[in-house]
C-alpha cells in the first residue's frame, strides 16, 4: 500500500500534493543535458519530447533497443514458413506438372518465401511499433505542447510540490526557455 | 552543405506553407489530368466491351505498350526506395529533403504498374485467378511460374512501400495538425494516431523505420529481378539472359532518379521549396544517374558482346534486327537518350543548372520508355523462326491508356504534394542538427 500523503501514479501522472513541471528548451544539448542535471539530483524525467529523432536525448535517458525488432523477426520467421507451407503445401494438394519440373520444386518456391518474410516482418514490425508506441492514442499526453512537434524539446518532471522549487531551478540552470508547473 | 540558413522553426513553416489551400489553376490542372484519366478509363472500357482486338497485339508480338508501361513504372519506383531506404541505411545526409517526394513516387508509380498487367489480362476480373485461395477449381497457382512471382512481389512491393511512406509520415502529420484547423486538423490527427513525439514514440519508431529500411533495401533488388525474370525464363532469343537481374535493376535506379528530377524541379518552384531543395540535391541525384547510366551502357554494349560471342544465330540475327530493323530507329534513340546525352553529367556546372538537369531527366526517361519497349516488343517481333516475324503497331486504345497511366501518376502525386507533406519535417531538422555538429567540430579544430 502507498504511504499515505505519498504521490501515487494515475494514468502516467501523479494525484495529491504531485506537480508536473515541464522544461521547455531550444537545443537538444541542453535538452539532454537537462535529463543528466536531473539524474544527478536524484530526480528522473517521466518523458521528454522532441521534434525529431534525438540520438543526444536517448542517449541521456540511457534508453534501451525497442522490442520492435523482435516483432520484426518472429513476423519474418513466420512468413518464411508460411511461404514455404503454401508452396509446398498447394503444390502437393494440387499437383501440376509442367515443363518437367518437380512437383515441389524449392529454388522458385525461395521467391515467395522470400516475399512474404518481408510482407510479414513489415507488417509485424509496424504492429509491434503501434503496440509498444501505444498507438493510436485519442487522449492527451500531460505536458505536450504543440511548439514540441515544431522547434522545442521538452522535459517533463512529476515530483511532489515540495520539490517543484529544486526542479525548476535545475530545469533553468541546464538552459531551459520556459519552465511551467501544473498540479496533477 | 544543404539548407545553411535554415532553422527548425523556418522548416515547418516552409514545409507547412505548402499545405495552404490550392488555388484555381491548381484544380485546373488536376482536373486536366482526371480528364486524361477519364479518357483512359472510357478507352477501357471499350477494350472490355470489344476484347483485346481493339489493341495492335498481333502474334508474334503478344506483349507490347501495356507490358513496356509495366516495367516502366516498376523502375520508376525504384529509386523512391533507393533514396528512402538504400541512402538510410548508408546515413546519407543529402537525402532527407528528397527522400519524402521519391518515395511517394514510388507508391504512385507502384500503382500505375500494377494497373497495366490487370488491363493486358484483358478479362481483367478474373486477376485474383493469380493468388492461390481456397476455391472449387481444384486448381491452384503454379509457383513455377515468373507471373506468379511478379504477383507476389508487386504485391508485397506495394504494401510496403505504402506502410514505409506512411510510417514516415507520422511525425510530419502530427506538426501539420498542430498547425492546421477544421478538417484539416481532423485529417491530419488520424493519420498521426496521436503521436506527440515522446522518448518512448521515437523510440519505437526508429527501430521500426530502420528496420523497415533494412526489409525494403532486398525488396526493391527482389522484385525488379523477378520482373526481369518474366523475361529471361523463357526461351525467346533478346530475353534468355543471365544479365537481366541486375540490367533490369540498374536500369530502374536510372530511371527512376530521373524521374525524381523531373518532378521535384518544377514542384521546387511552384511549392517554394528552395531553401529544402538546393543544387547540393541535385548534384548528388544527377551523380547516380551519371554512375546509372555507365552501368546501362555496359549492360547494353554486355548484352550485344554476348549475342555476338555466343555464335547463337537467332541471338544474333534478334540484335542485328534491334540495331537495323523496323525498331532499329527507337534503340538508336534509346542509346542517345540512355548512353550518349546523360554524359553531360560529368560537367559539374550542368549538374547544378536545373533547368539542364530537367531536360536531361525528359531524355532520360523517354530513352528508358524505349529501351523496355526496343527490348520486349521488338525480341518477340524478331523471332526463332523468319516466318514468325511481324511488326507491331499500337492502337489508338493503347496510347490513349498510356497516356493515361501517365496522367494517373502525375494527379496522384500532385495531390499529395499539396494535402501531404512532401518534404520530411523531421528528417530536415536532423540534417540541420548535423550541419550544426558540423560546424561546432570545425570551429573547435580551427581555434
Amino acid at each position: 500500500m502507498a504511504t499515505p500523503g505519498a504521490p501515487r501514479r494515475a494514468g502516467g501522472c501523479l494525484v495529491n500534493d504531485a506537480a508536473q513541471v515541464t522544461g521547455i528548451f531550444a537545443e537538444e544539448e541542453a535538452c539532454a543535458g537537462a535529463i543528466v542535471a536531473l539524474r544527478a539530483a536524484g530526480l528522473d524525467a517521466a518523458r521528454v519530447f522532441s521534434p525529431f529523432a534525438s540520438e543526444k536525448v536517448a542517449e541521456a535517458l540511457g534508453v534501451r533497443r525497442s522490442p520492435v525488432r523482435f516483432w520484426v523477426l518472429l513476423g519474418g520467421l513466420a512468413g518464411c514458413a508460411g511461404g514455404f507451407a503454401l508452396t509446398i503445401g498447394l503444390s502437393t494438394l494440387y499437383p501440376h506438372r509442367t515443363a518437367g519440373m518437380p512437383i515441389v520444386s524449392l529454388p522458385p518456391f525461395v521467391i515467395i518465401a522470400f516475399e512474404l518474410t518481408i510482407l510479414c516482418g513489415a507488417l509485424s514490425g509496424v504492429l509491434g511499433f503501434l503496440v509498444h508506441g501505444r498507438l493510436p492514442r485519442a487522449a492527451p499526453v500531460p505536458g505536450y505542447r504543440v511548439e514540441f512537434t515544431n522547434d522545442r524539446f521538452g522535459v517533463v518532471v512529476v515530483c511532489t510540490a515540495a520539490e517543484v522549487a529544486r526542479v525548476d531551478g535545475v530545469l533553468r540552470v541546464a538552459g531551459a526557455r520556459e519552465v511551467t508547473h501544473e498540479s496533477a | 552543405m544543404a539548407t545553411p540558413e535554415l532553422g527548425y522553426s523556418d522548416v515547418n513553416r516552409m514545409v507547412l506553407k505548402t499545405l495552404a489551400p490550392p488555388g484555381r489553376r491548381y484544380w485546373l490542372g488536376v482536373a486536366c489530368l482526371a480528364a486524361i484519366v477519364g479518357a483512359g478509363f472510357v478507352a477501357w472500357l471499350h477494350q472490355v466491351r470489344t476484347g483485346l482486338g481493339v489493341t495492335g497485339l498481333r502474334q508474334p508480338v503478344m506483349w507490347a505498350f501495356y507490358i513496356t508501361n509495366f516495367v516502366f513504372w516498376v523502375g520508376i519506383a525504384h529509386s523512391g526506395t533507393l533514396i528512402s531506404a538504400i541512402l538510410f541505411l548508408f546515413r546519407t545526409r543529402w537525402r532527407t529533403s528528397v527522400y519524402r517526394a521519391a518515395e511517394t513516387m514510388t507508391v504512385f508509380a507502384v500503382m500505375t504498374a500494377g494497373l497495366f498487367p490487370l488491363i493486358h489480362l484483358g478479362r481483367s476480373w478474373f486477376f485474383y485467378w493469380l493468388l492461390p485461395y481456397p476455391n472449387q477449381r481444384g486448381l491452384q497457382p503454379d509457383f513455377r511460374s515468373p507471373l506468379v512471382w511478379d504477383a507476389f512481389a508487386v504485391g508485397t512491393y506495394f504494401i510496403v512501400s505504402w506502410t514505409f511512406l506512411l510510417m514516415g509520415l507520422i511525425p510530419d502529420v502530427a506538426a501539420a495538425r498542430d498547425a492546421a484547423t477544421g478538417w484539416r486538423r481532423r485529417f491530419y490527427g488520424f493519420l498521426a494516431l496521436g503521436w506527440r513525439g515522446t522518448d518512448e514514440e521515437w523510440r519505437h519508431f526508429s527501430m521500426v523505420y530502420l528496420l523497415l529500411a533494412g526489409l525494403a533495401t532486398p525488396l526493391v533488388i527482389s522484385v525488379h529481378s523477378v520482373v526481369s525474370w518474366d523475361f529471361a525464363m523463357t526461351q525467346v532469343p533478346g530475353w534468355h539472359s543471365t544479365i537481366f537481374a541486375p540490367y533490369f535493376v540498374a536500369g530502374a535506379i536510372f530511371s527512376g532518379c530521373a524521374m525524381v528530377l523531373t518532378l521535384l524541379i518544377p514542384m521546387r518552384r511552384m511549392l517554394g521549396l528552395e531553401g529544402a531543395l538546393t543544387p547540393w540535391h541535385f548534384d548528388n541525384l544527377a551523380k547516380i544517374i551519371l554512375g546509372m547510366s555507365l552501368v546501362v551502357s555496359y549492360a547494353y554494349v554486355s548484352e550485344s558482346f554476348m549475342a555476338w560471342y555466343s555464335a547463337n544465330p537467332f541471338e544474333y540475327e534478334t540484335f542485328n534486327q534491334r540495331y537495323w530493323g523496323p525498331y532499329g530507329w527507337l534503340f538508336w534513340l534509346m542509346v542517345t537518350c540512355n548512353c550518349v546525352i546523360p554524359l553531360l553529367l560529368f560537367s559539374p556546372r550542368l549538374r547544378r543548372n536545373l533547368v539542364a538537369l530537367f531536360v536531361i531527366s525528359i531524355f532520360i526517361n523517354i530513352g528508358m520508355w524505349v529501351e523496355r519497349f526496343v527490348i520486349i516488343a521488338g525480341s518477340l517481333a524478331t523471332n526463332t523462326m523468319p516466318s514468325q516475324w511481324g511488326v507491331y503497331k499500337p492502337s489508338p486504345v493503347e496510347l490513349t491508356i498510356t497516356a493515361a497511366g501517365f496522367a494517373w501518376f502525375l494527379m496522384w502525386f500532385v495531390l499529395f504534394s499539396r494535402f501531404l507533406p512532401i518534404v520530411s519535417m523531421t528528417e530536415v531538422k536532423e540534417g540541420i542538427r548535423w550541419q550544426r555538429q558540423a560546424r561546432r567540430e570545425e570551429r573547435g579544430g580551427a581555434s
